[in-house]
Formats: C-alpha cells, structure tokens, sequence
C-alpha cells in the first residue's frame, strides 16, 4: 500500500552548497539519498515530496559539512503479508510470470497460479491451465496476495516478493471478468 | 556573553577553515589564498555564521 509519511531524519549538507537557499539544498540531498532505497521498518522511498520543517544545524568536528534535522513528507510503497495487490505480468517463464508492481517486481510461482495443472508456451510466452485453458501473458493486469515478503537493504535488486493468485477474488483481468460476467447471467438467468 | 574563550575562537576558525577547503562560497572579499587566512579575516570582520551553543 502506498503511504505519504511525515518523517524526521538528520541531513548533511556539504559544504559547496551552502550558498544556496536551504530547503532546496535538503530536499535534493533528501531526494538522492532515499529516492530508490528500502528499509525493513518504512519500506520502498518513492519520493520526498516537501520538506516542512528545518532544525538549527550542527557542526561536528572533522567534517566541514553541516548537519541538519529535518522533518519532511515522502511517498512510501510499504507491502504487508496478506496483502492484496494489482499489478502487471511483465516476464513469463517456465517456473512463473514476473509481476510488476511500480518500483518493484514480484514472482508469481507457477504452482500458485491456478489449482490445474499449468503448461509453460514458450512461443508465446503463455501460462496455460490445462483444463479451463485460461492463461496468463505478458502484459495481462493481475490481482494478487501478498505471501512472501523479503526485502533486502543493502541490494534492493535482491529484494524478494512472492505472490498468490490460488484464492477466490484473485486471477488476472480477463479471468476476473469472465467470472464477473458468469455472476450476471446467472443472476439474469434467475 | 562577552566574547569567545581562546577554544571556541580556535574551533570556529578552524572549522570554517575547513569549510572554505572543502569549496564553501566566501563572505568576504579577499586576495588570500590559504583557506586558514581567510577563515581569520573572517572572523576578523565578524562574518563567520557560526554560534557557540554553551551548555
């Protein structure tokens, strides 16, 4: 889910831009040192929006620099366990289809794509089922749960997310709308 | 406050000296070259943006 927080943290600011006015100053420091990271506590920086409130500034002996607390607001992806997502398949293979979810990908295993048994069409890039011969391509929009969550700090590559579609509510688009459309005939039907 | 102890005129100029070494823009205008020379003549002409927090 994506979050806009307020934070606090201590910005250092070098000393050859210290003519410069000063919230620019801390918001570019801001936005190049977290734009892009993760941390296990926040989650994945999107962007520093505004920095709202700036502190005295110290200087700390050894360092010409000068340091700064700040408190400003970013825009944060924090994903939790259980967690339904949308996003979009963007690589399949034989063991699964890659999901993009914006600033991150997640995997979607192919033992949990469908209950069936599923084929991999390497020609075409497809996750077939077997029996209901529904698949999943690239670029198909999907909606999935969150079950596997690994993020790694130091190598935000090496971040790994694992997702499920095996549970009611949960399939890509066109499966969804097929069964939405089942749901209204039915209802028709009656 | 009356005026600087010799430590904390010492601390001051000494981190603005290294300041302007490390490419801070200067407050005033001089034809020194040594960043410790100009930290003095800033000091000097009481420009150094520095405070001394006594706790």
């Amino acid at each position: 889910m994506y979050y806009r927080m307020t934070l606090e943290d201590k910005v250092r600011v070098p000393p050859d831009r210290l003519g410069e006015d000063l919230e620019k100053v801390i918001l570019n420091v801001l936005q190049e040192q977290l734009e892009g990271s993760i941390t296990k506590e926040i989650g994945i920086f999107i962007a520093v929006t505004k920095v709202l409130d700036v502190g005295q500034g110290e200087l700390i002996p050894g360092d010409g620099a000068i340091y700064y607390d700040v408190r400003f607001e970013a825009v944060v992806l924090r994903l939790s366990l259980q967690e339904v997502i949308e996003g979009v398949v963007v690589e399949t293979t034989s063991f699964g289809a890659f999901v993009s979810l914006g600033p991150i990908d997640a995997m979607l295993h192919v033992s949990q794509i469908s209950d069936e048994y599923i084929n991999y069409d390497e020609r075409n890039g497809r996750l077939i089922c077997q029996d209901s011969k529904r698949y999943i391509a690239v670029g198909d929009g999907i909606r999935a749960r969150v079950v596997a969550l690994s993020l790694n700090e130091r190598e935000p590559r090496e971040s790994k997310i694992g997702l499920t579609m095996r549970q009611s509510g949960l399939g890509t688009e066109r499966w969804l709308e097929e069964e939405l459309d089942r749901e209204k005939e039915k209802r028709e039907g009656r | 406050m009356e005026s600087y102890t010799r430590y904390e005129r010492a601390r001051i100029i000494g981190a603005r000296a290294l300041q302007i070494s490390m490419g801070a823009p200067l407050l005033i205008n001089t034809t020194k070259v040594e960043p410790l020379e100009i930290a003095l003549e800033e000091f000097e002409q009481n420009v150094i943006p520095i405070t001394v927090k006594r706790t």
